[in-house]
């Protein structure tokens, strides 16, 4: 047994493991987060796909050892991720899943797309989804929810941009109004200078 | 699908790494990305009795730029030369043969000095190292060695790493003109492995030209014939005949449909790289 | 994808699918997925051969508690598989090896064990002491007089043969044009992407094995878990919880799920099996492995006559419980005329044992095989003509006017328009375009092809059908249990089984248009045999139509009563009643379902006088013509392939399909698109072969292809809706002919794009390797005729 920390979906895990057991396996069975699926278990369905250190990872791939002191989040961990909830909506509303087996995987590897690429079309989703197997929908409406959280993300970023970029104005205008104010203020209090009566 | 049991440890320094990989009378395994390794180990098809992991090792991490040549540790992710992260100075060839190596989530860990240790005959980089005339750098019991990669990769699955053995990373020597360079691959479906990979590169418009198949025979070779063909100047179908003599050499025991696609492959990379 | 008018009610609505959330939170319940104190795996000892005696099993002294061999199972009954027919020839099998094996990956012993990495040590130091014996590989070899045998008291290795005959076939001799043509299909797996799964334990409080298991069909299964251990059923509850896919392939009971609830039954504890994908691809139901020799004959004019010849169906070394795979041979013999008017066949069909893994159902079963055959011959009597396929094609389809149409073999081809789907599917793909871009040809090299096929889809089919195929389970119905609450909330338990179809939404909808109620205040539940009436589960898409009707049913008997209190509680009689909004209104005013259901569950003295209280009634449906309803639809493609590599690029795919009326479009262009996805699977990537000696060469994902998203097309749908007369809305069923079709209609758009030279494309999948070969066979051919 090896003794290892991880961060798991913000909480410290320390336990002891086997060398050989994937984190998959570490995840599903010592920590008991089963959304994280295996349908292959060598790298080339992509249900296992989880987030190390920032990275689309196969938990199959990869030794829960191996995984000491990394930060890993599973799709438990992204119920509030931003990018995750609008995914999740673009994924029901374009009727992404059946099954729903490959979903967990799908989902974390989708949100890894959206991170490196800005509002990508179709064909890059679909070259970036390679390696994730969904055996239900045909991939054509996974592809089309992809596409439409990318952009729903650019437009919240954009909107959030325009919200931040009018909260500066708001306080700079503010600022303004403050300083004006008080040099009105400061002419009225100020003592009539003399001469100007 | 489980592994059977191994021990694991993950040394500090290049040197212990050395030492562990190399103890006597035990089985080990040197895992870098594990992105080949331990699909074998879940599948039982390989053993280790240890484990020797080398992810951490800083100094396999060294990615820097010298005058004439480029230095690429053997950790660097397949994600990380496709995200530009290494200088390419090959005119994007790096990026492209990175770009499309198994699957996303398997290059953030898959590196390019575990794919070139491992020699699978059907892998990308040791094709695209040959054709760019990179050396090795490994180093192990008896010091350093620096060996062309081409010399290094023996045959299928085989170099001429032995026990305790590590991959430090490469020399891929820079240009003094821009490359030009035609990549080409058949497989069953995207990510999946090569059943021909072509790499033709040139120095230049009229410069040295390489052209490299893989997937074809025990490890990727050089066409020499094809290339003095085309430094000779000759183009498309003329240069057929050159190219099922090479074949000959490079992959005998190929069948009509590999020459076919083998052919097929080699003229494509060709014709991108004449279109660049 | 199509887009669908708003729908005017809950038929018809792209309601969004009820099952989703959990899934999207990552809170879906699949077998491996289940915790358990106790909880132990188990692992096989798997045949290494192909076809042995087992000479002995030597287990490790230390651990020998924990190794189950055939006998420490203990008193196993086999159950026979296959039709209710004399002919069929029994092969038991056993759950695990009983001295012979007869495939690679046949289980031999089962190995416990806390965890699965140390159940699968346990198992690599099991020794199976093996026997080599000859190994039958090729089903048509196999029924050679000198073949070897799997089974020595039976003649030969055929479950089954039989002949379909009908019309003159003698007078086909004289026909004009008779072209002979040999086709394979071959073996592949159903891979769904949650592999098998079982896990039981006996429950004490209950007195009852309780067994989880990923299923299409649980009721059924228990009857093959109780009839194995000589358990009565009602000490045997089958639970499927979420199921990650099955397609076909978890539909009859396997060897493990009997090894695993017998082991249970000795052990004190859990255990479980969660197969593993090389499991699933050496030794879970196989699927296709059809063999042709057809020759057709037409006139001269184009028009189709009979369909002569031999149909192999490669079935694997034994019958799984109940069916077997003896429908392979009747369904793509019955289907091999397709929908066009001909009206001679002359058929011979052998299902033959091979040693290779168990043939059993896929989506689509037969039918991609016979498609691909009939849509093939058809493209190849175009070339012999010098014929546009597309024209043979319309010229020979059966006509609306012609509907309802018996084929030769027999099957009533019920409604639609059959050209309409042709010809809106020429428009959609424009085919003179395609032509004329032919002319031009391509920059790169590549040479296009389009391609064309049609389809039917039985589906729905009831009680004398299946009586007909001398099946021994006859699901010609399916049930509804329909409660209503205190509060007037909904629940309905249903026989069929959800695992990725959406009847939790599609079949509250249905409730919800009966009873003029929101879809959200109606529960449908399935899949735990402790709580759904008696159900056959989902297979041969047959749930909208069996299980969409006893809903509809349910729902009315719900109504009736609704009416009869709501009367009662308004002082009016139910005749003056109407529903409308969740209440029953009467002449003057109306009264919620709420204040009914409470009445009749928990305040009684309210009723009728005589009136039983509870809204709780349970319902069975079968559509009134047994014979089945038939989708159809067209599938028309263009690819564009290297004839060097043989690469294949599908640049445009079009679909226009007929399943009658659509209770939830955007379900069904999920299934339709779907199925088409794994049809391009069947087509261009997926299979297993064996080696000379019976080994798989595709034991991973390494070697087996399964499509991802750069592989398969957004396929453009248009739907044409012609309501069957016999089902509960005008509803056809639809899961299975997406799959049917894209074998044939990518095999004729490659032969297209080298029709010049005569090139054949008949075996799928269609590699590169194939394609390239094809290509040069026919350049050769071309050359030595020059």
């Amino acid at each position: 047994m090896t003794a290892i920390t991880i961060d798991l979906n913000g909480v410290r895990i320390a336990d002891d493991v086997e060398p050989r057991q994937s984190l998959a396996d570490f995840l599903r069975e010592r920590c008991g987060l089963t959304a994280t699926h295996l349908g292959c278990e060598h790298g080339a369905c992509g249900a296992c796909t989880v987030v190390v250190d920032g990275k689309a990872t196969r938990s199959c791939l990869s030794l829960a050892v191996m995984s000491d002191g990394r930060v890993v989040l599973t799709l438990e961990g992204l119920r509030n991720d931003q990018i995750m909830d609008i995914l999740r909506r673009q994924f029901h509303e374009c009727h992404a899943l059946q099954c729903g087996f490959c979903t967990p995987g799908m989902l974390i590897m989708a949100r890894d797309i959206l991170q490196r690429h800005q509002s990508p079309d179709a064909n890059t989703v679909r070259h970036e989804l390679s390696g994730q197997i969904c055996r239900c929908t045909g991939y054509a409406n996974i592809v089309k929810a992809v596409v439409a959280a990318g952009k729903d993300l650019a437009a919240a970023q954009a909107h959030a941009l325009a919200g931040a970029l009018a909260e500066a104005e708001a306080l700079i205008q503010a600022e303004v109004q403050a300083r004006v104010d008080d040099q009105v203020r400061a002419q009225e209090d100020a003592p009539p200078k003399p001469g100007t009566e | 699908m489980k592994p059977a049991s191994f021990d694991y440890v993950r040394p500090k320094t290049v040197a212990e790494a050395s030492v562990a990989l190399g103890r006597k009378g035990v089985n080990t395994a040197a895992i870098a990305g594990g992105q080949s390794l331990i699909p074998m180990l879940n599948l039982r098809v390989a053993f280790a009795d240890l484990l020797v992991d080398l992810s951490r090792l800083d100094d396999l991490k060294v990615v820097t730029r010298s005058p004439d040549s480029i230095w690429i540790g053997a950790l660097t992710t397949h994600a990380a030369i496709e995200d530009g992260k290494v200088p390419d100075l090959f005119n994007g060839l790096l990026k492209r043969v990175a770009g499309q190596i198994s699957y996303r989530a398997v290059r953030n860990h898959g590196t390019i000095g575990g794919s070139v240790a491992l020699a699978d005959p059907a892998a990308d980089w040791p094709c695209c190292l040959i054709a760019l005339g990179a050396t090795v750098r490994v180093v192990g019991r008896n010091g350093v060695r620096v060996q062309p990669v081409s010399e290094f990769v023996r045959g299928q699955y085989e170099t001429t790493l032995s026990a305790g053995d590590i991959v430090m990373g490469f020399d891929v020597p820079t240009p003094s003109v821009p490359t030009r360079w035609g990549f080409s691959k058949v497989a069953r479906k995207s990510g999946a492995f090569a059943q021909s990979i072509a790499i033709a590169t040139a120095l230049g418009r009229s410069g040295r030209v390489n052209v490299v198949l893989g997937a074809a025979g025990p490890k990727p070779r050089a066409l020499r014939t094809v290339a003095e063909e085309l430094e000779g100047g000759k183009s498309g179908d003329e240069l057929r005949p050159a190219i099922e003599a090479d074949l000959a050499q490079v992959a005998p025991g190929a069948d009509d449909y590999q020459k076919r696609m083998h052919t097929a492959t080699v003229l494509r990379a060709i014709r991108d790289m004449r279109t660049q | 994808m199509a887009d669908h008018p708003p729908a005017d009610g809950w038929i018809g609505a792209s309601l969004l699918r009820k099952e989703d959330a959990r899934h999207l939170l990552g809170h879906g319940m699949f077998v491996a997925d289940i915790r358990m104190p106790g909880l132990q795996d188990i692992a096989f000892v798997r045949s290494q051969m192909a076809h042995a005696n087992v000479r002995q099993i030597v287990k490790p002294p230390e651990a020998a508690a924990s190794v189950f061999t055939l006998a420490d199972l203990g008193p196993i009954a086999i159950l026979e598989a296959g039709p209710e027919l004399a002919a069929h020839r029994h092969s038991p099998y056993p759950p695990l090896a009983d001295g012979r094996v007869r495939y690679a990956g046949q289980t031999i012993a089962a190995c416990m064990a806390p965890t699965r990495a140390e159940a699968e040590d346990l198992a690599d130091r099991v020794t199976a002491e093996l026997e080599e014996l000859p190994a039958v590989v090729d089903c048509v070899a196999a029924m050679l007089p000198d073949s070897p045998r799997l089974f020595e008291h039976w003649p030969d290795n055929a479950f089954i043969t039989g002949n379909v005959t009908e019309g003159d076939p003698p007078a086909l001799q004289a026909a004009p044009v008779r072209l002979r043509r040999k086709f394979r299909m071959n073996r592949q797996a159903t891979v769904s992407l949650e592999c098998r799964g079982v896990l039981a334990y006996w429950d004490h409080r209950n007195d009852e094995l309780t067994v989880h298991l990923s299923t299409q069909g649980g009721h059924v299964m228990r009857i093959a878990i109780a009839q194995s251990l000589g358990l009565p059923e009602h000490k045997v509850r089958v639970i499927a919880p979420d199921v990650g896919g099955g397609f076909g392939g978890k539909n009859r009971i396997m060897p493990e799920d009997i090894a695993v609830c017998a082991i249970a039954m000795k052990v004190g504890h859990p255990v479980r099996w969660i197969e593993d994908r090389r499991e699933h691809l050496i030794a879970s139901v196989h699927a296709r492995d059809h063999t042709y020799d057809l020759t057709i004959s037409a006139d001269r004019d184009g028009t189709l006559l009979g369909v002569e010849g031999d149909v192999y169906i490669d079935a694997g070394a034994y019958s799984l419980w109940p069916t077997g795979s003896f429908m392979e041979a009747s369904m793509a013999s019955r289907n091999l005329t397709g929908p066009y008017r001909i009206r001679h066949l002359k058929l011979n069909t052998f299902t033959v044992a091979t040693n290779k893994a168990p043939m059993g159902p896929y989506r689509g079963v037969a039918r991609p095989g016979a498609c691909f055959a009939i849509e093939r011959l058809v493209d190849e009597v175009a070339r012999e003509l010098g014929r546009e396929p597309f024209d043979l094609r319309r010229q020979n389809i059966v006509t609306a006017a012609e509907l309802p149409y018996r084929t030769a073999a027999g099957m009533r081809l019920d409604t639609g328009d059959y050209v309409q789907a042709l010809d809106t599917a020429r428009d959609m793909i424009d085919l003179p375009a395609i032509r004329k871009r032919q002319e031009v040809g391509e920059s790169d090299g590549r040479a296009i092809g389009v391609g064309f096929a049609f389809y039917t889809e039985q589906s729905g089919h009831g009680t004398v059908e299946w009586v007909k195929r001398k099946s021994r389970v006859v699901p010609g119905y399916e049930s509804a249990n329909a409660r209503m609450l205190p509060d007037g909330s909904v629940i309905i338990h249903v026989g069929v089984q959800n695992h990725g179809q959406g009847h939790e939404t599609t079949l509250s909808q249905i409730a919800a248009h009966e009873l003029s109620i929101d879809p959200s205040r109606i529960a449908i539940k399935y899949g735990d045999t402790a709580t759904a009436p008696f159900g056959f589960g989902t297979f041969a898409s047959r749930s909208i139509v069996f299980s969409g009707g006893a809903v509809a049913r349910a729902s009315r008997m719900l109504i009736d009563k609704l009416k009869r209190i709501g009367a009662h509680l308004m002082q009016t009689d139910p005749a003056n009643v109407r529903i409308e909004g969740g209440e029953v209104h009467g002449p003057s005013g109306s009264v919620g379902f709420a204040e009914i259901a409470y009445a009749a569950n928990v305040r009684q003295e309210h009723l009728p006088a005589g009136m039983d209280p509870l809204l709780d009634v349970t319902a069975t449906y079968e559509p009134t013509e047994t014979g089945g309803v038939f989708a159809y639809g067209t599938h028309a493609a263009v690819v564009a392939v290297d004839p060097d590599t043989g690469t294949l690029e599908i640049l445009d795919y079009v679909v226009t399909e007929d399943c009658g009326t659509m209770i939830n479009p955007l379900i069904v262009d999920g299934q339709v698109q779907g199925g088409i996805a794994q049809g391009i699977g069947t087509a261009l990537y997926e299979e297993i072969p064996y080696d000379e000696i019976g080994q798989p060469l595709a034991t991973t994902f390494g070697d087996y292809m399964v499509p991802c998203a750069p592989e398969i097309p957004t396929v453009r749908m248009a739907h044409i809706v012609t309501p069957a007369q016999a089902t509960e809305y005008g509803v056809k069923g639809l899961g299975e002919g997406g799959a049917i079709a894209p074998p044939a209609v990518l095999a004729n758009a490659v032969a297209d794009a080298f029709r010049k030279i005569g090139a054949s494309f008949n075996e799928t999948p269609l590699t590169p390797r194939r394609v390239s070969e094809a290509v040069a066979r026919a350049r050769r051919a071309r050359d030595d005729a020059a």
